[in-house]
Parts: structure tokens; C-alpha cells; sequence
């Protein structure tokens, strides 16, 4: 009876071992399921949305104000990108005869410009996942007779179509924060880039003021929407852009992320208080 | 926002504006057609790097003098001096010697710097053209007839000015007493003053004594 009992107890006991094990399994396969469909989630803004979906997402945001696109630019930020850009070509040490990357080069500010710089020896080439920003930034370029030296590509930053070793300096500006995977993006320049090439990625960062970080919040989360609204009737874009900017790493972050990309003497400077900052990565 | 990157656009637009203003700069600036030089002028801190394409770009080179000159291409010219040497530049004479004085260091395409200097030298903008089309002929040749008069009217009463204090100083130099001159006058004075001192005291005890 007492080995019944106790067998009986034992069956219980396995039976009971049984079913918390089946309840162990269960909840790891909850969990599992929880941290792939995390895995499988990115942020679009401040919403979590599949990771297949964002580049849609993003398309869609870049299609609506590819148009408006330098106007915007320039009214959201008083002209100042223009200087940022500035700045991020002083710091490329282009030469006449390199082959340069603007990866996500929008409209071609910066292209156009390298587009002088490198001469007839050299080439640039100005890569947009989306088509409207490169057929907006093509026909720019080729109105200010900017034609010889510049080869459009549509290619995706994550998976980019080039061999390696290929290019002398990479250029990304305003593009970073709308890739998916920021580490893939970086990696993928990484390969392209020549040994002794260097990446250059100016992107909106982290204030270094509380205060200036106050009121930039109030900016871009109150003013910028109804600006958008108001010049390229589209508030959601640009409260993405707002949205898209507090979920971008912050500078120290992003030169972790160039480090484990493989990038040396990595660096940034912030500029305009810390609202953009440029850094820069050399392959050796 | 970096200044350094306000004052290229500053530089680089400013520049482009007066090349497009004189038609024959475009030949000197065709010359010059993939050709760069940099300037590093002490004080600014930084150096300008000059690109000429069918328009000029200006960059900031944030690396020092021996970085650039490390890096100086065939058609490539790096020049480092001082902003107050930047006159004694345009006469080609003078070159040889404030680069014996160290006065003025230069790497490179010497034909680029002579092109670059010729480029600016030679701007020929006619400004009474420039008025004439935004407003129309007799407005600008009168303005320009104005200022013309007027310029030179300054200058000569500039130059008349400088005659005039030049021959006061030299002739009233020779009219102006001695120091020793002046010194003794004081000491007079002070004598007097001492004097007319003790003569009121006396007048004001005579007074007291009379009351």
C-alpha cells in the first residue's frame, strides 16, 4: 500500500513534474515567441511596427515630402543644414579623383558639391533607397548642369550594391536613423570602403543643454507638425522626423556602433549644440 | 553651428558673385580648372582651400600646413603666411625675399598661386552697367558721375587736409617754445600766484584791523 501510495505519490509527483515542466516549456515558448516578435519589432517614430514594414513606412513618409524636401529643410532649420553640410564636406578631405558615396543623399546637396571637388577623374555616386528623393535629387543636379562624374543608385544602406574596397570616402547625412538596422547599414559601408577611406555621418543627435533640449522638443513637437502642415500639407511626416530623432542612438552610442563596425580613430563633433553631430570613422 | 563654415559659404559666395560680374574672368578661371590652393593666413585659424571648377568652392582645412602639403596634388599649391604680408604679395619680386625671411612658406604649383593672384588682380566689373540694368542709363551715369566726383573730391580734400597739418607741424614745430622756456614761464607764474597770495592776506588783515 505504502509502495501503492508511494508509487501512487511517485506517479503523482511525476505526473505533477510532468505537467510543470509542460507549463516551463510553455512559458519559455511564451517568452521565445515575446522576444522574437521583439526581435522582429522596430520603432517607426515612437511606434513599434514590424521591421519588414519600416522601410515601407519610411518610403512613404520620404514619397510625401520628397518634393519639398530642400524647402522644408531650409525653413525648419533657418538654413543651418546647409552649414552642417558644409562642415561634414570640410571634414571629408575629398580630393580630385576619389570616389565618394552619398549614401541616402536625398536631393544631392552634398554630391553636388563633391561633384566639383573630385573632378573629372573622379566619380560620385548618389545612393537613395527611395525613388522619388533620387529622381527629385537627378533632376536638381542635372539642372545646375551637374552631369558627368555622378551615378544614381537605388540601394538599400543595410545591403548596399558595391564591391568592396570600393570607395575613398562615405557620406551619409540625415539617413541613419530611418535605416532599420542602424549595425548592418554600417557594416555594409564598411566593406565598401576603401583601407584609409573614411565615413563621415551627420545625423540629429542628443542635445548637450537641458535647456536647449527643452526647447528644442518644444520645436520640433509643437512647431514643426504645423509647419509641415502649413508648406507641405503634411503634419505626420515631420512629427515621424520628430519622433525619428528622439529614438536615433545618441553620440556616444553611434561611436560604440561605429567601433563594433570595425571603424578606427572613430570621432564626433557636435554642432549646434549637440541638435546634429558629425561623426567620422576611418577603415585601415 | 560652426563659424568656420559661415565664413566659407560667406567667402565662396561673395567670390562667385564678383567672378560672375566680370565676363572675362571666366578664361582665368578656365586656366585654373581643377586646380586648388590653400591659404593658411596667420591669425585665422584655419586654413581656405580655394577648388576651381567652372566656379570656385571654398573648404576649410581644419589639419595644419604640413597635413595639406602632404597631400598636395600636381595641380595643387599650399601657401602659409600672415594676413598682414598678404599686400607685399602682389609684387612678384618681393617673393624671393619673404621666403629667405620665413615671412611666407610655399608648397606646390607656383604657376596656381600666380593664376589665382592674376584671377582676383585683374577683375575689371563695370559697376555703372550693373546700376544701369536694374535701374536704367542716365540714373547710373549720373550716379556713377556723383560718386566719381565725390570720391575724388574727398581725396583731395584729404590730401589738402594732410598738407595743411604736415606744414603746421613741421612750421610750428619751429615756432614752439623750449622746455626749458615753458618750464621757466611756470615757475614765474607760480611766483605771481605766491605774490598775489601774500598781497590779499595783507589786504584782508588791514581790513580786520581797520574794523
Amino acid at each position: 500500500m505504502s509502495d501503492n501510495q508511494t508509487s501512487s505519490a511517485g506517479d503523482v509527483h511525476s505526473s505533477s513534474e510532468h505537467s510543470l515542466s509542460e507549463e516551463h516549456v510553455l512559458e519559455n515558448d511564451v517568452e521565445q515567441t515575446a522576444e522574437q516578435a521583439t526581435d522582429q519589432k522596430t520603432h517607426f517614430g515612437f511606434k513599434q511596427v514590424e521591421k519588414e514594414k519600416k522601410a515601407s513606412l519610411v518610403a512613404n513618409v520620404f514619397d510625401s515630402v520628397a518634393a519639398k524636401y530642400d524647402v522644408m529643410n531650409d525653413l525648419m532649420s533657418m538654413g543651418v543644414h546647409r552649414l552642417w553640410k558644409r562642415f561634414t564636406i570640410d571634414c571629408s578631405g575629398v580630393r580630385a579623383g576619389n570616389k565618394v558615396l552619398d549614401i541616402a543623399g536625398g536631393t544631392g546637396d552634398l554630391t553636388a558639391k563633391f561633384s566639383r571637388l573630385v573632378g573629372p577623374t573622379g566619380r560620385v555616386t548618389l545612393a537613395d533607397i527611395n525613388l522619388s528623393m533620387l529622381q527629385v535629387g537627378r533632376d536638381k543636379l542635372r539642372d545646375r548642369g551637374l552631369v558627368s562624374n555622378i551615378d544614381y543608385v537605388q540601394a538599400d544602406a543595410e545591403a548596399l550594391p558595391f564591391p568592396d574596397n570600393h570607395f575613398d570616402v562615405v557620406t551619409m547625412a540625415f539617413g541613419l536613423r530611418n535605416v532599420t538596422e542602424k549595425q548592418n547599414a554600417l557594416n555594409s559601408i564598411y566593406r565598401v570602403l576603401k583601407p584609409g577611406g573614411r565615413l563621415l555621418v551627420l545625423e540629429f543627435s542628443k542635445p548637450t543643454s537641458e535647456q536647449l533640449s527643452k526647447l528644442y522638443d518644444m520645436y520640433s513637437f509643437h512647431l514643426l507638425p504645423k509647419m509641415g502642415q502649413l508648406v507641405a500639407n503634411d503634419a505626420e511626416s515631420y512629427q515621424y522626423l520628430a519622433e525619428s530623432i528622439r529614438m536615433h542612438p545618441d553620440q556616444d552610442t553611434l561611436k560604440g556602433m561605429f567601433e563594433e563596425a570595425g571603424f578606427e580613430q572613430c570621432d564626433y563633433q557636435n554642432l549646434t549644440g549637440g541638435i546634429v553631430a558629425l561623426h567620422r570613422g576611418y577603415k585601415f | 553651428m560652426p563659424a568656420s563654415a559661415l565664413f566659407a559659404a560667406t567667402l565662396e559666395a561673395s567670390i562667385n558673385k564678383l567672378l560672375a560680374l566680370d565676363s572675362d574672368s571666366k578664361a582665368r578661371l578656365n586656366a585654373l580648372d581643377g586646380s586648388r590652393m590653400t591659404a593658411f593666413l596667420s591669425p585665422i585659424p584655419f586654413g581656405i582651400t580655394l577648388v576651381f571648377s567652372d566656379k570656385v568652392d571654398v573648404l576649410i582645412e581644419h589639419g595644419g600646413f604640413e597635413e595639406v602639403k602632404a597631400q598636395l596634388g600636381a595641380k595643387d599649391c599650399c601657401i602659409k603666411t600672415s594676413l598682414d604680408t598678404l599686400p607685399a604679395l602682389k609684387e612678384t619680386s618681393q617673393l624671393t625675399r619673404l621666403i629667405q625671411q620665413k615671412a611666407l612658406y610655399l608648397e606646390g604649383e607656383l604657376n596656381v598661386a600666380q593664376q589665382v593672384s592674376s584671377l582676383f588682380q585683374n577683375l575689371d566689373i563695370d559697376v555703372e552697367e550693373l546700376i544701369a540694368i536694374r535701374t536704367n542709363d542716365v540714373f547710373a551715369h549720373q550716379s556713377m558721375k556723383t560718386v566719381k566726383a565725390f570720391h575724388e573730391k574727398s581725396m583731395s580734400m584729404l590730401a589738402n587736409m594732410g598738407d595743411v597739418f604736415g606744414n603746421a607741424l613741421v612750421e610750428e614745430k619751429k615756432l614752439a617754445a623750449h622746455k626749458l622756456a615753458v618750464m621757466h614761464f611756470s615757475d614765474e607764474v607760480s611766483a605771481l600766484r605766491d605774490s598775489t597770495e601774500r598781497l590779499d592776506a595783507r589786504l584782508r588783515d588791514l581790513e580786520e584791523r581797520l574794523k
